[in-house]
């Protein structure tokens, strides 16, 4: 008899020590807690008298490509990611309109550049890390792929890539209801590179493009600005980022065009710039916005000279007009950038992280206290689609629609030119 | 097979109907494009520069496979070390002139990478001499990886430049002739090519190493009767792969901007170079080399270029299957080893 | 005659005992007792998302153990063929779907037709394993290093082709939304089902691949393996096996590429490179080339090493990133094919045999126990 007393109470022991073995790093009790009374929720607020020093703590999933084909794109963005969970956490958090802090959790991981992974740590981040938002992506293809899980799971994703098809439905036109992103697009880059060339009365162009998702979505996008301004397309070919020959340029002189367009990120853009200057001395070379960084410049050194393209306001603020509405937030941003990485060159791709941050950020701080994982993410997605408009960030000024769910015009790129060695302001006055 | 070698005239006959029916496709193709004589040449110069570097690498596949038997997949390791330590070495800031810089960073980079071309025999293949070829090729795949991640680790994923050995700086020196252009680097890297072959050639011909090594290729048991240290040699020829590599990745640079991930499409155009010259010559993998370098040139110009390395492997898988023993025909083994 | 029964009963009790494991595991995650899910079991490092690929994987990394193990045959080119099944479902499930381009009638076809899709994974079942008859026909012919890169070049000529696809393949942007498998109007959705859903045809290929390696043909194999010449001269038709077997892993293949296509949803190029068919081999390694009972452990192990890294690595190594994985996965392939030739989960039979003797020993009935244990590798 004794001894069955004292294996029940072993097994009373064990199994306690197991529940709470298994308590200890339980994720918030929001997830078991969805079916609670009905309309009873709002109660238990008098129940807590001793009001709390603290909110609830939110969390936000940020995933960028830190490795692989898109690193020179995804280092500057997770470095932005990085300042920005530093500035929170010496913060303490958001205050929400009720004057709780609340802590921001920031859980960063790598994309690695490919869909798999993207997909797979951002499955991790809805279901196991419970995040209330996500600013995920940096290549389109990998966006493309979070973009069904988001949507599934009815989580708010801010993307950092530029594809339009990230928030609208390319086969039905709608735009998705929980995607939103924040970087300029190739057609805005389009009509820039069009109008330049019917300034420069150019009536056929050459394109070359880099061989992957960004650079084919450059072709496409400068082919139709260029059709409607009635300048013919004449050549097109894609090339590698690991390219050693240029097989390519002979097709462009063959074609014979006034100019060349490219459609890539460095070291392509950079290697494309080369081959076009060896082959073709004198033929103009106009880029898209993807080599709006210094590395553009470093890696093609003296052929970049000459060459113009359009480019988000962030890489040249400082030659802004004072009342720029941009400037204040371009420079607030530079200063805490350079002052955090050490002197790291700026990048447009940290500022497309930086607004997508800063919107989730701003919407955490307006939750109320009290609402449950699923609340809170609806919550952070319908201010994301109402309240950022006139909102001045890196990429331009915002003005978030149901429909439009990036809310920029084109106007939001300006125009500079390679010279000496950096770029200078080129606006359509100068052409 | 028996049919193709029914008769030796009937395959020349059909070999040179086929290659009339390629040129025609490719002028006709080329014609489509606009292309004038001034293109075709432009194309095939940068293909014989391409290729030049296809047949470096290609030099060390023949060289090891020559000794040991094995197709080391590390070779485009070698070539991307190479090609990395040169580079860093040329950023260190040292108080002496620029052009003597470049030259240790040269030397910095073939001596570092032949060492560790040493390393990873000692470390992989030796251990495992004795295990089916089918393990070795795993074997030299997986250090190709741990390579390459650790160039990762060291260099991370930016690309880097070498500066043009003529000129010191990113912009090469270039010769332009009637619409050319040849840039100055591509003179260095067919001499290096030519320097390489002659001196390889003395190699075997002349030193006793040379020899021994010779007569490992011919028959290892022999060779190892003959009182030869077949493992001494399995070093030695690593060790020299290792070397060619890293010269080819060396010459290279200044025409691209070397990163961590360059060695992979090397490599793989390098084998399929030594496959073309039959895998057991010197020349032939040259002559492999320099051909892949402007088909695949010649023929990315005319049609599409994102359809480049489809050309080399249609040319692979072709050659496996029809010609084994190399396009020159120098091979001994083929497939029916 | 008795070890034969004792064979074909350690088959049996192998499968359904990885079918229990499964179970329990599936049951955890869709129950959640006590708010209990998978990913606590590892202390939130490995995801039910994991577990999902890790079968579908499975299923191709068994098809190339039948091929590199027991036939001998190395393919570098396994991703290819993985691609042509992801494509085919994903083509034909939204472009025909939406747009009407079909190939076996005019128009869109139906939204209410749920067995489109299946229809469409035998299909691409079919195409592949032809393609596949087509190429591995003169293809095989080649040995050792001259099939690893002739299987290479093939890989990479259909990735290249998918990837220059233009409007028909999505080109880099690849296919998007690939509607999920339904039964009727039962969706094979949330991931818990789908998880049953792929493990069960996991535990299929298996239990298929390890009769087969038991039967006639799995002999005549093993005899290719060991020497072709031999196997000639004893009256096997080595050409005809290698090919079946060759074409039955493209299959298994195609069948996995499905799957992954309607669990991605999304069809890009990126997956099916010459990294993808590198890791496929690093797996197949792992788990030992010829045990088929390896596979799931080999492609868990790495699926575990760079979900560990992904998480963790960051931690300890400022600036560092999931893909330095690759120097893990370098080390672990030179290290386990010096040492473990066979394969991590011969190695570890090996130790549990070794073991169970030691006791045996000392038991006093010395048993045949090595040999049995050898026969579940």
């Amino acid at each position: 008899m004794k001894k069955i007393a004292f294996a029940a109470l072993t097994m009373i022991a064990l199994l306690a020590l197991i529940v709470s073995g298994c308590g200890a790093p339980a994720p918030p009790p929001e997830p078991t807690t969805p079916p609670p009374p009905p309309e009873d929720t709002p109660v238990p607020e008098p129940t807590e008298p001793p009001p709390p020093v603290e909110g609830t703590p939110y969390k936000l999933g940020f995933c960028a490509a830190a490795t692989g084909g898109g690193s020179s794109l995804g280092m500057p963005e997770r470095n932005t990611a990085e300042m920005i969970k530093a500035q929170l956490e010496e913060a303490g958090g958001v205050v929400g309109p009720d004057g709780l802090p609340h802590a921001v959790e920031m859980i960063i991981y790598d994309t690695e550049s490919t869909p798999d992974v993207a997909s797979s740590v951002v499955t991790r981040l809805i279901e196991e890390d419970e995040v209330d938002a996500i600013v995920c992506g940096t290549l389109s293809g990998n966006s493309l792929a979070i973009v069904p899980l988001i949507e599934e799971a009815e989580v708010p994703l801010v993307s950092m890539a530029s594809a339009r098809s990230i928030i609208m439905n390319p086969e039905t036109g709608e735009t998705y209801e929980w995607a939103f992103k924040t970087p300029q697009e190739n057609f805005h880059s389009g009509i820039w590179q069009a109008e330049y060339a019917e300034a420069m009365g150019w009536t056929t162009v050459c394109d070359l493009y880099e061989n992957t998702g960004y650079g084919q979505d450059c072709l496409a996008q400068t082919t139709a600005a260029m059709e409607e301004k009635g300048i013919e397309v004449v050549y097109t070919d894609s090339f590698e980022r690991t390219d050693t020959e240029f097989p390519q340029m002979a097709g462009v002189t063959g074609a014979g065009c006034d100019a060349l367009i490219v459609g890539s990120i460095p070291p392509g853009a950079s290697m494309a710039t080369v081959a076009s200057r060896e082959v073709a001395p004198d033929l103009p070379v106009v880029q898209g916005h993807g080599v709006c960084n210094f590395t553009y410049i470093e890696l093609a050194g003296d052929a970049a000279e000459g060459v113009v393209f359009p480019c988000g306001k962030l890489m040249f603020a400082d030659l802004l007009a004072d009342d720029d509405p941009q400037k204040e937030f371009l420079l607030q941003y530079i200063a805490d950038y350079t002052e955090f990485t050490n002197g790291e060159p700026i990048d447009t791709f940290g500022g497309h992280a930086m607004d997508a941050l800063t919107w989730v950020v701003e919407a955490m701080g307006s939750l109320e206290e009290g609402l449950t994982l699923e609340e809170r993410r609806a919550a952070v997605r319908d201010y994301i689609e109402t309240e950022i408009t006139d909102w001045p960030g890196t990429g331009g000024v915002f003005n978030i629609t149901p429909n439009d769910h990036l809310g920029l015009p084109y106007t939001a790129l300006g125009f500079v030119k390679v010279e000496g060695g950096t770029w200078e302001y080129f606006p359509p006055e100068e052409w | 097979m028996q049919r193709l070698s029914r008769s030796r005239s009937a395959r020349i006959a059909s070999t040179v109907a086929a290659m009339l029916v390629l040129v025609a496709i490719i002028l006709y193709l080329g014609h489509a494009k606009g292309f004038g004589p001034v293109q075709y040449v432009q194309l095939i110069l940068d293909g014989i520069r391409g290729g030049s570097i296809y047949a470096l690498i290609a030099l060390g596949f023949v060289v090891v496979f020559n000794v040991t038997g094995i197709i080391n997949f590390a070779q485009g390791g070698f070539v991307m070390s190479g090609a990395m330590l040169a580079v860093s070495f040329n950023q260190l800031a040292l108080p002496i002139d620029p052009r003597m810089k470049l030259a240790l960073a040269v030397i910095f980079g073939v001596v570092v990478t032949t060492i560790v071309g040493a390393l990873v025999e000692r470390l992989s293949i030796f251990p495992a001499r004795h295990s089916p070829i089918l393990t070795l090729i795993i074997i030299t795949v997986g250090v190709f990886i741990f390579m390459q991640g650790i160039a990762l680790l060291i260099w991370g994923a930016d690309p880097y430049y070498l500066p043009a050995f003529t000129t010191l700086a990113l912009e090469d020196h270039i010769i332009r002739i009637g619409g050319v252009m040849i840039k100055a680097q591509s003179i260095w890297i067919w001499a290096t090519v030519a320097v390489v072959l002659v001196a390889l050639a003395f190699f075997f011909e002349r030193t006793l190493l040379g020899k021994a090594l010779r007569a490992c290729s011919i028959n290892r048991r022999a060779a190892e009767l003959m009182g030869i240290n077949p493992s001494r040699m399995s070093l030695m020829a690593f060790a020299m792969a290792a070397a060619l590599g890293a010269i080819g990745g060396i010459v290279l640079a200044p025409a691209t901007r070397p990163m961590y991930d360059m060695g992979l499409r090397l490599g793989l155009k390098g084998f399929v170079a030594a496959i073309m010259g039959g895998m057991i010559s010197s020349p032939g993998a040259v002559v492999g080399g320099v051909l892949l370098g402007v088909l695949e040139n010649v023929g990315a110009g005319v049609t599409k270029a994102g359809f480049k390395d489809i050309f080399a492997f249609i040319i692979l898988i072709l050659i496996l299957l029809f010609r084994p023993k190399g396009i020159i025909g120098g091979g001994e083994r083929g497939v029916e080893e | 005659m008795q070890k034969d029964g004792w064979r074909r009963h350690q088959v049996s009790i192998g499968i359904g005992v990885f079918a229990i494991i499964i179970i329990m595991l599936g049951w955890i995650e869709t129950v959640q007792p006590g708010g209990f899910k998978f990913a606590d079991i590892t202390g939130g490092i490995v995801t039910f998302d994991t577990l999902v690929r890790v079968g579908i994987l499975t299923i191709v990394v068994v098809g190339l153990n039948l091929l590199m193990g027991h036939a001998g045959q190395i393919s570098l080119g396994q991703a290819g063929f993985y691609a042509i099944g992801a494509y085919v479902s994903a083509i034909m499930t939204t472009r025909a779907v939406n747009r009407g381009i079909n190939v076996f009638f005019p128009g869109a076809v139906p939204q209410d037709w749920w067995w489109w899709p299946w229809l469409m994974i035998l299909a691409g079942m079919v195409i592949t394993g032809t393609i596949a008859y087509l190429i591995g026909k003169p293809i095989l012919r080649l040995k050792g290093h001259y099939l690893a890169m002739g299987t290479l070049g093939v890989g990479l000529i259909i990735y290249i082709l998918f990837r220059e696809g233009s409007t028909f393949t999505g080109a880099f942007d690849g296919i998007a939304s690939v509607p999920r498998l339904a039964i009727g109007s039962f969706e094979i959705w949330p991931r818990e089902r789908y998880y049953f859903l792929v493990w069960a045809v996991a535990l299929t290929v298996m239990w298929l691949s390890l009769n087969l390696v038991n039967s006639r043909v799995g002999r005549a194999l093993r005899a290719i393996e060991g020497s072709e010449l031999a196997a000639q001269t004893m009256g096997v038709d080595i050409e005809k096996f290698k090919l079946q077997v060759f074409v039955l892993s493209t299959v298994f293949a195609s069948i996995a590429g499905s799957l992954y296509a309607h669990y991605q949803t999304l069809v890009n190029p990126a997956p099916f490179g010459f990294v993808g068919s590198l890791d496929l081999v690093i797996m197949a390694a792992l788990g030992g080339l010829a045990s088929i009972w390896g596979a799931p452990f080999g492609v868990a192990i790495i699926f575990v090493i760079k979900e560990v890294l992904r998480t963790r690595l960051h931690d300890f190594l400022h600036g560092a990133g999931g893909e330095h994985e690759i120097i893990v996965f370098g080390a672990l392939l030179v290290l386990i094919m010096i040492f473990m030739p066979k394969g991590l989960s011969y190695g570890v039979t090996r130790a549990v045999a070794w073991f169970g003797e030691q006791w045996l020993a000392r038991r006093g009935d010395g048993e045949d126990i090595e040999s049995q244990v050898g026969q579940v590798a």
